[in-house]
């Protein structure tokens, strides 16, 4: 009986217009899921959800949260998040589906995945740039990803560029 | 399309099947519909999540029979798609597509509560020929009562066949009814699937439907044809060809 343990996933959320994807905040995306968990899962769900579920973190440049489950019904209500179809972030329908990559045990795990992924995705946008500039900066970014926190801003500012480019 | 796949690219899956629907009513003389060839639909294929790759994009034809006659084994215009379905509505067709059809994938309805019963016998002979079983997941995620439908289909067609040579498909129309690999595994588990069983029938189960598709376009799996840019003949490549058979040209 030594530590309380609690699996979390890391998801993507897809839009189809990538300008929705600022509107998000982690209280409509808790919404959603308890929501959706009600809806498959009944009363059952919703107790099981209310236990330890929170958005950890939420991205809304790339779409990525956190999200943590204890760790004993983590599946059941993994099984509710395909079902997902919108979420109703102030008052606006945002149409999205929620994309699982990863289950790890501690958020530490969670985020060396992440970096992994990200650094995946900056190699995919390589391809794409449509100026040396760009490609240098992503050349930057991928060689700086690390666990010191720096990471995850590089991605952001890639991205931000990237869309203004395309 | 060009969002399905690249979504579908994106979500990490290497081979994407575009299917066609045929439903031959009482009028006879009813085409089949010939597939649009892949560069007009979609352009530059994109890369998938995860490999060097780009997505590999595939016809496919389903055949919604309700009368023994309604597909014909050896149909010319059947040549032009890559996989073949059947989706039987009555308890001998099912018994026959099982068993005589010559074809990879048998749909299960998940939009109506199933007319009969699974039986172990076509189904074992279904399973050793080689032929898989498909369970869409995109009516779910639309309606509740869908969703009955689906899971009391699934679980029913599960007690029989214990959950082998299944697959779970998308039937989605546009790119936000598409989910994740690891998504749809759990979703298996909601269907009744075990967990090894869910794993295998988004992975190893689907690429087996490929090789069958293609063993069952060839000679046993021997000789194969090739397009050729040019319009002269001489094309079969593959292992052998025995010499009384003439290479096939397209």
């Amino acid at each position: 009986m030594v530590r309380v343990k609690s699996r979390y996933l890391l998801c993507e959320i897809n839009v189809s217009d990538r300008s929705e994807l600022l509107k998000l905040d982690d209280r409509a995306v808790a919404r959603a899921v308890k929501a959706a968990v009600a809806r498959i899962h009944g009363d059952y769900g919703s107790a099981l959800c209310s236990i330890r579920f929170c958005v950890k973190y939420l991205n809304a440049h790339t779409g990525i949260v956190f999200l943590r489950f204890p760790k004993g019904c983590y599946k059941l209500l993994w099984s509710a998040l395909p079902f997902i179809t919108s979420i109703e972030s102030r008052g606006q329908i945002i149409s999205c589906f929620f994309n699982c990559l990863h289950v790890g045990g501690t958020i530490r795990t969670c985020q060396r995945f992440l970096i992994r992924y990200n650094t995946q995705q900056l190699h995919r946008m390589l391809p794409k740039c449509k100026n040396e500039e760009e490609k240098k900066q992503i050349q930057e970014s991928i060689l700086s990803c690390s666990l010191m926190g720096r990471n995850n801003e590089a991605f952001e500012e890639e991205l931000e560029s990237e869309e203004d480019g395309e | 399309m060009q969002s399905l796949v690249e979504t579908a690219a994106h979500l990490g899956f290497s081979t994407v099947a575009i299917n066609y629907v045929f439903e031959p009513t009482a009028k006879k003389k009813q085409e089949v519909p010939s597939p649009m060839p892949i560069s007009e639909l979609i352009g530059q294929l994109p890369v998938v999540q995860g490999r060097s790759r780009p997505i590999r994009v595939l016809n496919r034809l389903t055949v919604v029979m309700s009368e023994a006659s309604h597909f014909r084994p050896s149909a010319t215009e059947y040549r032009a798609f890559d996989l073949l379905a059947v989706h039987p509505t009555t308890e001998k067709l099912f018994h026959t597509t099982c068993m005589l059809c010559d074809v990879d994938i048998i749909c299960i309805s998940v939009t109506e509560k199933l007319p009969f019963f699974f039986k172990r016998a076509p189904i074992n002979g279904a399973i050793d020929r080689g032929v898989v079983f498909e369970l869409s997941y995109a009516s779910a995620l639309r309606d509740t009562t869908m969703r009955c439908y689906t899971i009391a289909n699934s679980v029913c067609l599960m007690e029989s066949c214990k959950g082998k040579n299944i697959i779970l498909s998308s039937a989605a129309e546009k790119a936000l009814e598409l989910r994740g690999p690891y998504d749809i595994t759990n979703l298996g588990v909601l269907f009744g699937l075990s967990e090894a069983d869910s794993k295998e029938a988004v992975s190893s189960t689907c690429r087996a439907v490929l090789l069958h598709a293609e063993t069952r376009k060839t000679a046993s799996g021997i000789v194969y044809t090739m397009k050729s840019q040019q319009e002269v003949l001489q094309d079969s490549a593959g292992s052998e060809a025995p010499a009384a058979k003439r290479p096939k040209t397209t």
